[in-house]
């Protein structure tokens, strides 16, 4: 299998009509990608009905294409505006958007398309390489590996905010309420929905995502004038040419640590159904922030700070399939919507779908290559282009893109209430920022939120329990209490040792 | 100017006729599917709407109003006029279910004009395929509780799951909260569970034969051996096992006039027929079942009345 199937992948993409199909996925996912509030999994949700006239294979492409390239596109109004185009690429704007207004966005755009394509290619060659084994993968990541990864995703958010721990934990909290809205899964009973109907399924994460990073941008943006480039009505137009592109390619190279580290979290986090792109790129980031020996240069503009969260950020695509391919179920909600167009086109994906459906896998796997490397050479070559954005006055870029972010909200389910959430969520991201609360650590525990009680319970249930003991019975469960502790550990020992070495 | 008139006396001729004499003729019929599109309600009403549509002479258009747990697709159907124009699918007996507790859906079950139902999915007990387990009295012979595996405890398979061990006596553990049914299955896999109640065209990609042949069936909830060599209810003496199900159940806003009830039963019918239907349930597992608006309402009253009996084992207490 494998390789045969691979191969012959290759080349049916290349022919004619298929390569038309890819391609339209690659632009329009970078088009969904750069702006913000509009990603991945909106662009693949409006084309579902669209693909169900196509041949399950064309589909296959148009859906990989997307997937493949919207964290790049991402990355590049995360660099340039400060907004994360996807929510992936929140952690990419700590360092991205330093850089640019150093007037480094050429360096930082480089180093995002090569670390977001080289990221991609790794987490697909683990995801070859682990697929003969994909099966006893996923049966040993059971519920209590799915909490700890979690528990160790909110310690990794109480060690990253720097000089403001207890804003970042009122910030967690925050997030953990918001998750914990919604249908108990164990009870049954709805909680913190105030009689709103709305609010059973849960607060829904995109409209909530748009609002806190895009939204509030804009609020942010639209009362300070000018345009991005200039500095806060001071007039002084901080000059963002594209310049160092190729000093930003050749840093990944010089980093090449960081990247590998970066793909391998984001592959592992790819492969953990309902953690995601946005715990991914944050978990690779703060660990790379957090050993780097020049940690303290981080947020003020490291090329090392926009490497790890792109490398991890298309690294988890291939560690999605992980799951899909072993059996049949999503890793990510881009997977998910993968699976659907499966459904829809009457197969059945379960433990068997290599088996049965190895051409569209293959097809998908193909596609998402392909699309990793080409969106970062067309993000490249636009990249001159895109930068103007930052010249333009905001009065013109914020209604756009508040129109454009509060339409994709809309599309997405078709229900007004999410669009009111989003402008909610707005105006809660901006008091964080104006306040200088972290949003991220916010999004990271909201995210985790609901993994993390589902299978803390799951575990109680199953152990009888005896919950601790469960856990280290399992020997992955051990690595991760492990690596918990470290994380926990490592601030405080370095402080003792920097306490030492001053006396 | 003859032609004029002949258009005025015929257009009187409509309007003296009941409005849905003409129907479906001009306006698209809406079909509401209650959750997002790729799940298996929505996959069932897209392969229906066109064939259905051809039956008709109409376009029915496929329209997702998810959200609330399928309730506001609910609200939309049972709030529209009773024209014909509106028609939906509901998720039975997850509805049932809710009324059963009490809660407010925004509708009444026992208003909606009932169409048809298309399909029905049973149910079966499943544990891994190289368990020493044969049966559910085995399964049940232990000390300590027997652990299922369900996705939320408001799934039909949770409550099906939990008033079924009850019914033959058996103590479990219903371990809720896995992402999917294929997490749920997945986790008798790995032993995080003992066993899971699923439904039988779900279960059949983990079998031998149909699948990959991790789990082994001991225990079909039907009346009838669905499949070869797997005890039923019936055989271990506890018929009305049979009762669940999971249907693919039709209906429109309340007060639909019957004639507008029947053309939409026979275009379902019709559709539920046709070569395109038949050939894709054959390959994905879906057991067409065809129950025209007579049949359909009554067994919704049943299935109420069946779950009203077992409303304190539907409530959750953990």
């Amino acid at each position: 299998m494998g390789l045969d199937a691979l191969l012959e992948a290759f080349l049916a993409v290349l022919n004619g009509g298929s390569f038309l199909y890819l391609m339209t996925g690659v632009i329009l996912g970078l088009t969904f990608g750069v702006i913000p509030g509009l990603g991945g999994t909106t662009a693949l949700a409006l084309l579902i009905p669209v693909t169900y006239t196509l041949d399950p294979l064309n589909a296959m492409y148009l859906a990989g294409g997307v997937m493949g390239a919207t964290s790049f596109g991402g990355s590049i109004s995360a660099i340039l505006l400060n907004t994360p185009g996807t929510a992936p690429n929140a952690a990419t704007t700590f360092d991205g958007y330093p850089l640019a207004r150093q007037g480094k966005a050429g360096l930082a755009i480089g180093a995002a398309a090569t670390a977001s394509a080289l990221g991609g290619l790794i987490g697909l060659f683990t995801l070859l390489l682990f697929i003969p084994v994909a099966r006893e993968v996923v049966l040993s990541f059971g519920s209590s590996e799915f909490f700890l990864l979690t528990v160790l995703g909110l310690a990794a958010i109480a060690v990253s905010v720097k000089g403001k721990l207890l804003r970042g934990l009122i910030a967690a909290c925050i997030g953990l309420l918001i998750a914990f809205t919604g249908a108990n899964q164990f009870t049954g009973d709805t909680r913190f929905t105030g009689g709103i109907d709305y609010l059973w399924d849960g607060i829904p994460l995109v409209p909530a995502l748009t609002g806190l990073f895009a939204i509030s941008q804009m609020i942010e943006l639209a009362l300070k004038g000018g345009s991005v480039a200039e500095d806060g009505g001071r007039g002084e137009a901080v000059k963002m040419k594209i310049t160092g592109v190729g000093s930003g390619i050749l840093s990944v190279f010089q980093h090449w640590t960081v990247l590998l580290r970066g793909s391998i979290i984001g592959t592992v986090i790819g492969a953990v159904p309902g953690l995601g792109g946005t715990v991914a790129a944050f978990l690779s980031y703060s660990s790379t922030a957090q050993t780097a020996k020049d940690r303290d240069t981080f947020g003020t503009g490291n090329i090392k700070g926009v490497i790890a969260p792109e490398a991890a950020n298309n690294a988890k695509d291939g560690g999605s399939l992980i799951p899909t391919v072993a059996f049949g179920i999503p890793g990510s909600a881009e997977t998910a919507i993968f699976l659907a167009i499966l459904v829809l086109h009457g197969m059945e994906p379960g433990p068997t779908i290599l088996l049965q459906h190895e051409r569209e896998v293959y097809g998908l796997i193909v596609a998402l290559t392909v699309s990793a490397v080409t969106a970062s050479i067309i993000g490249l070559l636009l990249s001159r282009v895109l930068v103007l954005i930052t010249r333009i006055d905001v009065n013109i870029v914020v209604p756009v893109v508040v129109l454009l972010s509060l339409t994709g909200v809309y599309v997405l389910e078709g229900r007004m209430a999410d669009v009111l959430l989003a402008v909610a969520m707005g105006i809660l991201g901006y008091l964080m920022i104006r306040f200088d609360y972290p949003r991220l650590t916010l999004v990271i525990a909201f995210v985790l939120g609901e993994t993390a009680e589902r299978s803390f319970h799951q575990i109680r249930l199953i152990s009888d329990g005896e919950v601790f003991g469960y856990m280290l019975g399992r020997p992955i469960s051990v690595v991760l209490i492990v690596a918990i502790v470290i994380t926990f550990l490592l601030p405080t020992m370095r402080s003792a040792m920097a306490r030492r070495a001053g006396a | 100017m003859k032609k004029l008139i002949a258009t005025g006396v015929a257009a009187a001729a409509l309007a003296a006729a009941p409005a849905w004499a003409d129907f479906p003729a001009d306006n698209p019929i809406t079909f509401v599917i209650p959750y997002s599109p790729g799940g298996g309600f929505d996959t069932i009403v897209r392969q229906f709407a066109p064939a259905m549509g051809e039956a008709m002479g109409a376009t029915v258009v496929p329209e997702n109003i998810s959200g609330a747990g399928g309730t506001r697709g609910a609200q939309s159907v049972f709030r529209a006029d009773p024209d014909g124009y509106t028609i939906g699918i509901f998720n039975i007996p997850g509805f049932t279910v809710n009324e059963v507790l009490g809660r407010d859906q925004g509708f009444d079950l026992s208003e909606v004009s009932w169409i048809a139902n298309l399909a029905i999915a049973r149910y079966a007990v499943a544990v891994p395929a190289d368990s020493e387990i044969n049966s559910v009295e085995e399964l049940c012979a232990g000390d300590d509780p027997v652990k299922f595996s369900d996705t939320g405890a408001t799934s039909t398979a949770s409550v099906t799951t939990r008033i079924a061990m009850s019914i033959i006596g058996c103590d479990i553990i219903d371990v809720t909260g896995y992402s999917g049914s294929n997490d749920a299955m997945i986790a008798v896999i790995s032993g995080e569970v003992d066993a899971t109640i699923k439904p039988i065209s779900s279960l059949a990609r983990y079998l031998d034969g149909s699948g990959s042949g991790d789990l082994k069936l001991i225990l079909t909830l039907s009346s009838d051996e669905l499949v070869e060599g797997v005890a039923t209810a019936a055989d271990i003496g506890y018929p009305e096992l049979a009762n669940f199900t999971l249907a693919r159940v039709i209906g429109g806003p309340p007060g639909m006039p019957a004639e507008l009830v029947t053309v939409l039963e026979d275009g379902l019918r019709a559709a539920g027929e046709s070569e395109a239907v038949t050939s894709w349930a054959a390959g994905a597992g879906v057991d067409l079942e065809f129950m025209g608006a007579a049949d359909t309402t009554a067994m919704m009253n049943e299935l109420s009345t069946f779950y009203q009996q077992y409303a304190d084992i539907v409530a959750v207490e953990q």
